[in-house]
């Protein structure tokens, strides 16, 4: 009853299993290899999903005489009863629903995403200054201490004058080595990945907040970036410096326990490499055994479908 | 230089010299300011305006002979405006997440003593005493 394991899978991957990993404090010291087993776990949850649709299209669509599917609704009915023929067909509504939903969703994000970007790169062209020694950079002047980075083809830093003033030279260091690291390895692709997961999904799988986890996460790993270049100390005060200030009027104020998290893991523990490689060998599990158990049966369904004389 | 750049290099001189003008601007006198420093002709003076203008940044008034251009919004509610927008996205729990990425989340003053003793806790670690 292979569309039975599938949902099952599915619904683990998507409810349960995020559940747990957004509150494991293991990927703290492993943060590249638990990006890529949040990757893992969510493609895994899409193809389990798409494949305990398919399995259940194969069940509606039973065999008729001869070994050809049954092509009508009649004959497929007359097989399976009416009660489990309408709770399948609802099962797989579902599923083409769930579908629809995501590229829907990947695709309102994509845009919606480039426009607000492309928009804000304008202001910050116009208002902001360039630095002669530093092409990609632009300083904005505000008072306050404030540093970020607008990922894409035409990508810019941008940080504000009270930044400059606040800040040493190593600590600015850090912050550009930080924004760098967003930008070179487009950190900002991952995580829009993840918005649009959060945005398709109903309510109550989006409920383990995935995103929030990966969004720590992308953090951590140009926090990594900049303490190779700098060390833990300054990137530490310019964090703290960062995260005290002001919140002009206006702004909203961000909940700041993974600020905390961040500050505190300079001080704790490094990176741990058995943490990173359990993680990746988890990763690949996760992946392979929906993609292999998908396959196979797949494969021969297909081929009943298809060939079938 | 890409002809995009130059247009954004020519919109960022116009708004800077409308910025600073004590009154609204004629075409003329913009294109006569900016020959000062580089040959431009009339008309791509105009257009820059005219694509200010349709991005709200300036807005158009009818003289009795010339349309004469002003900034909107003063430079600095603009920069107040864009600071507010970027901590805004960063921290939107959804969907305007992934547009730009804060260097750090801004704290209340309870964690702001927080983080002031993981930094002092740090700072002991590397330099023991």
């Amino acid at each position: 009853m292979s569309a039975l394991a599938f949902t099952a899978l599915a619904l683990l991957l998507a409810g349960p299993v995020p559940a747990v990993l957004a509150r494991a404090s293991w990927p703290l010291r492993a943060p590249r290899a638990a990006v890529v087993l949040w990757q893992a776990i969510a493609l895994a949850a899409v193809l389990s999903a798409f494949s305990a649709g398919l399995a259940v299209a194969a069940m509606l669509f039973v065999p008729g005489t001869g070994g050809r599917p049954a092509a009508t609704v009649d004959a497929g009915v007359a097989s399976l009863g009416w009660p489990l023929w309408l709770a399948l067909f609802l099962v797989l509504t579902t599923t083409l629903l769930i579908g629809f939903r995501l590229v829907a969703a990947m695709v309102q994000v994509a845009i919606g995403t480039r426009r607000r970007r492309a928009h804000h790169r304008t202001m910050v062209d116009l208002l902001g200054e360039c630095r002669h020694d530093m092409a990609d950079v632009r300083v904005l002047r505000v008072a306050e201490p404030l540093a970020y980075c607008l990922p894409g083809i035409r990508r810019r830093v941008v940080v504000s004058a009270g930044a400059i003033h606040a800040l040493s030279e190593t600590e600015l260091a850090a912050i550009l080595r930080h924004e760098r690291a967003h930008l070179g390895a487009r950190h900002d692709l991952v995580l829009e990945a993840f918005v649009a997961v959060h945005t398709a999904f109903p309510r109550f799988v989006r409920g383990s907040s995935a995103l929030g986890a990966v969004a720590l996460l992308v953090e951590l790993l140009a926090d990594d970036a900049a303490v190779r270049a700098t060390g833990r100390g300054p990137l530490a005060r310019a964090l703290v410096t960062c995260a005290s200030a002001r919140t002009p009027a206006g702004a909203l104020a961000a909940g700041g326990p993974s600020t905390v998290v961040r500050v505190r893991r300079l001080a704790g523990r490094p990176n741990s490499r058995v943490l990173a490689i359990a993680a990746y060998l988890t990763a690949a599990a996760i992946l392979t055994l929906p993609t292999v158990a998908v396959a196979v049966p797949w494969l021969t369904e297909l081929h009943r479908l298809f060939f079938a004389h | 230089m890409t002809r995009m750049n130059r247009l954004g290099d020519l919109e960022r001189s116009v708004m800077d010299l409308l910025w600073d003008a004590d009154e609204p601007q004629t075409v003329r006198q913009v294109h006569d300011a900016l020959c000062a420093h580089r040959e431009l002709a009339y008309t791509t003076v105009m257009t820059v305006l005219q694509r200010l203008a349709r991005k709200g940044l300036v807005a158009q008034l009818r003289d009795d002979r010339a349309h004469r251009y002003a900034p909107v919004d003063s430079r600095d509610d603009l920069v107040a405006a864009l600071m507010v927008d970027a901590l805004d996205q960063a921290a939107d729990p959804g969907g305007r997440r992934a547009a730009l990425m804060n260097f750090v989340e801004r704290v209340g003053t309870e964690e702001a003593d927080t983080l002031r003793r993981a930094l002092a806790e740090l700072d002991t670690k590397q330099h023991p005493r």
